[in-house]
């Protein structure tokens, strides 16, 4: 094939080549050392029990032995899943009713938007602190406001039962922003003739929303659904500013265990083996989210 | 059925309705902030009082001046402005050309290397934080402002959205600059480059506001105080100041401003570059 080229035609498929590896080689290189690379030294390191600094031994599967066996681990995946399913209906909830309101035609739309997408953007640690102040039990504003309410008030995250609520409240606050524009942008999308003909045909507001709109989201509601939790199991941030993982480990989910057992403990090989256990989980969650949003749901 | 007179009169009540509960929720949400200012205007002793103030009574400015002395902030500040710019502008360079090369060259294992490229989306953070420190480490970029924008210098995200913006652009454009006599090069910076700033742009906010808003991995990457980014700092603070909640507050509020401001110029872009484009604001 190549020989029946002009040596100018050939010229230039030279240079394409050259081109292009020269082009694509500085992304390339760094996708290579700090992901690919180390997507191979922790199954590496998952099989020695080392602490990166001088001791180093070959303990085979033992890591993942300890692991499956480990009551802390198990723990910090079921109070993930706590989080997850504490979290995730309400956050679908209220950010569904916040942009069906949204898109009822209102007046500054882009200035509410704003103000419900704003926490989304800003910093964890900032945005902790004051949270921090408004959970304190003693002099905390939401006591305040409960008791102003005559609702009974609570310890919030100073005590393990309802620290975990505290914490899904706060991430809730953090990121609803995104489910709200994600379902603006899946409500304008609904075609208004068939909004239209439900209403023609005599169907309730409540009605044409089960049946008509409720379907026609369906997509962006698994997508929220599947982002939510996947981002709950490498909750970090908050639960390192606003707990440590207390009081006695009633937060410590598995992003922070993991990150406990590694820069906490020392324990960098057994850390590595629940590194890849968590690659795993997020890893089905990821198929599952393609999976549902390649088949789009409600379209067929 | 409801005379036309009835009917309106219920469709002034659901608007009020309507009002009404978006007001109370938007209050829900935007009050943290407003507690985060007041609480920074609050005299410390005030800060403790049941039940709260809703409105600081005395309001200072003095836990400004105090948080902003208790550390080096403008160091900090400093910091993550270099390392947000810097890890900005490289990964931009980096996308831009590998994704040019992916969407308008024609060179040997480019199919398999874009795949490749693509499934690096797999592999969670999360699951490669204990190997880059060793990583890094072994690279004796620990502590170095190079372990905070190295890794960082490239996006697979900023390869995909500008390599579609690349393909989009029509063939003759090339052909056209090639009878004009212009390189390959050339043509990449002043037109197919232009054309794509949309792109660009999300690409630019997302990778500043990663490194702004960092946390886990400078905690991980860096020791020394004057290597620190603002978040870790505000962390660490924190933690020296317990429970002055006035003098806490006010560094929120200053290490916060700058994403806000930066947010209020680039909202729109931001959150269609998340919708899809999809909302008309």
């Amino acid at each position: 094939m190549d020989n029946k080229l002009t040596p100018a035609r050939r010229k230039q498929v030279i240079r394409d080549n050259v081109a292009g590896w020269l082009f694509t080689f500085p992304s390339t290189l760094v996708l290579f050392v700090f992901t690919f690379l180390p997507a191979f030294i922790v199954i590496g390191l998952s099989l020695f029990d080392t602490n990166l600094v001088g001791q180093s031994d070959f303990v085979g599967l033992g890591n993942f032995r300890q692991m499956l066996l480990s009551g802390d681990f198990w723990g910090s995946v079921l109070r993930t899943l706590y989080f997850t399913v504490g979290s995730v209906p309400v956050a679908v909830a209220v950010s569904l009713l916040i942009a069906v309101l949204l898109n009822a035609k209102v007046r500054g739309r882009t200035f509410w938007r704003m103000g419900f997408f704003i926490p989304y953007i800003t910093p964890l640690v900032a945005t902790s602190i004051i949270w921090l102040y408004i959970f304190n039990p003693d002099y905390g504003m939401l006591n305040a406001a409960l008791h102003f309410l005559g609702l009974p008030v609570s310890r919030w995250l100073t005590d393990t039962v309802s620290s975990m609520p505290a914490m899904v409240l706060y991430s809730t606050w953090h990121d609803i922003g995104f489910a709200v524009i994600i379902f603006m942008a899946a409500l304008s999308k609904v075609p208004t003739e068939l909004l239209e003909a439900a209403q023609i045909d005599g169907a309730s507001g409540w009605r044409t929303f089960w049946h008509v709109t409720w379907p026609m989201i369906s997509p962006s509601t698994y997508f929220v659904v599947i982002i939510y939790t996947i981002s709950a199991f490498k909750m970090f941030t908050q639960v390192a500013v606003l707990t440590q993982g207390g009081p006695v480990d009633s937060t410590t989910t598995t992003g922070y265990y993991l990150y406990e057992q590694a820069f906490g403990q020392m324990h960098f090989g057994y850390a590595s083996a629940v590194s890849i256990g968590l690659f795993v989980i997020i890893f089905l969650l990821t198929m599952l989210q393609r999976k549902v949003t390649g088949r789009k749901v409600f379209y067929g | 059925m409801m005379t036309m007179r009835q009917s309106v009169f219920w469709n002034r009540v659901t608007r009020v309705l309507l009002y009404f509960s978006i007001a109370v929720l938007f209050i829900l949400v935007v009050f943290p902030f407003y507690w985060m200012i007041v609480t920074s205007l609050q005299p410390q002793d005030a800060v403790f009082n049941v039940p709260p103030q809703l409105w600081p009574t005395h309001p200072t400015f003095q836990n400004y001046i105090d948080a902003w002395n208790a550390a080096p902030w403008l160091r900090y500040f400093g910091n993550t402005l270099f390392v947000a710019v810097a890890a900005t502008l490289i990964s931009l360079v980096t996308s831009s050309l590998a994704a040019f090369a992916f969407a308008c060259i024609n060179f040997k294992g480019k199919e398999a290397l874009f795949s490749l490229v693509l499934s690096v989306m797999m592999i969670p953070a999360a699951t490669t934080l204990i190997p880059n420190f060793l990583i890094i480490r072994t690279l004796g970029w620990y502590d170095k402002f190079y372990a905070l924008i190295i890794p960082f210098a490239a996006s697979v995200f900023g390869i995909f959205l500008l390599r579609q913006y690349f393909m989009s652009m029509p063939k003759e454009l090339w052909e056209a600059a090639q009878i004009d006599g212009a390189s390959r090069l050339r043509y990449f910076r002043s037109i197919a480059l232009p054309l794509a700033k949309p792109a660009i742009v999300t690409i630019a906010i997302n990778s500043f506001l990663g490194s702004w808003t960092s946390f886990l991995w400078p905690t991980v990457m860096t020791q020394s105080q004057n290597k620190q980014l603002i978040e870790v700092a505000l962390n660490s603070f924190l933690g020296e100041k317990g429970q002055q909640w006035s003098q806490l507050a006010a560094a929120s509020v200053f290490t916060t401003i700058p994403i806000v401001i930066l947010f209020f110029f680039v909202q729109r872009q931001f959150i269609e570059g998340i919708g899809g484009g999809g909302i008309k604001g």
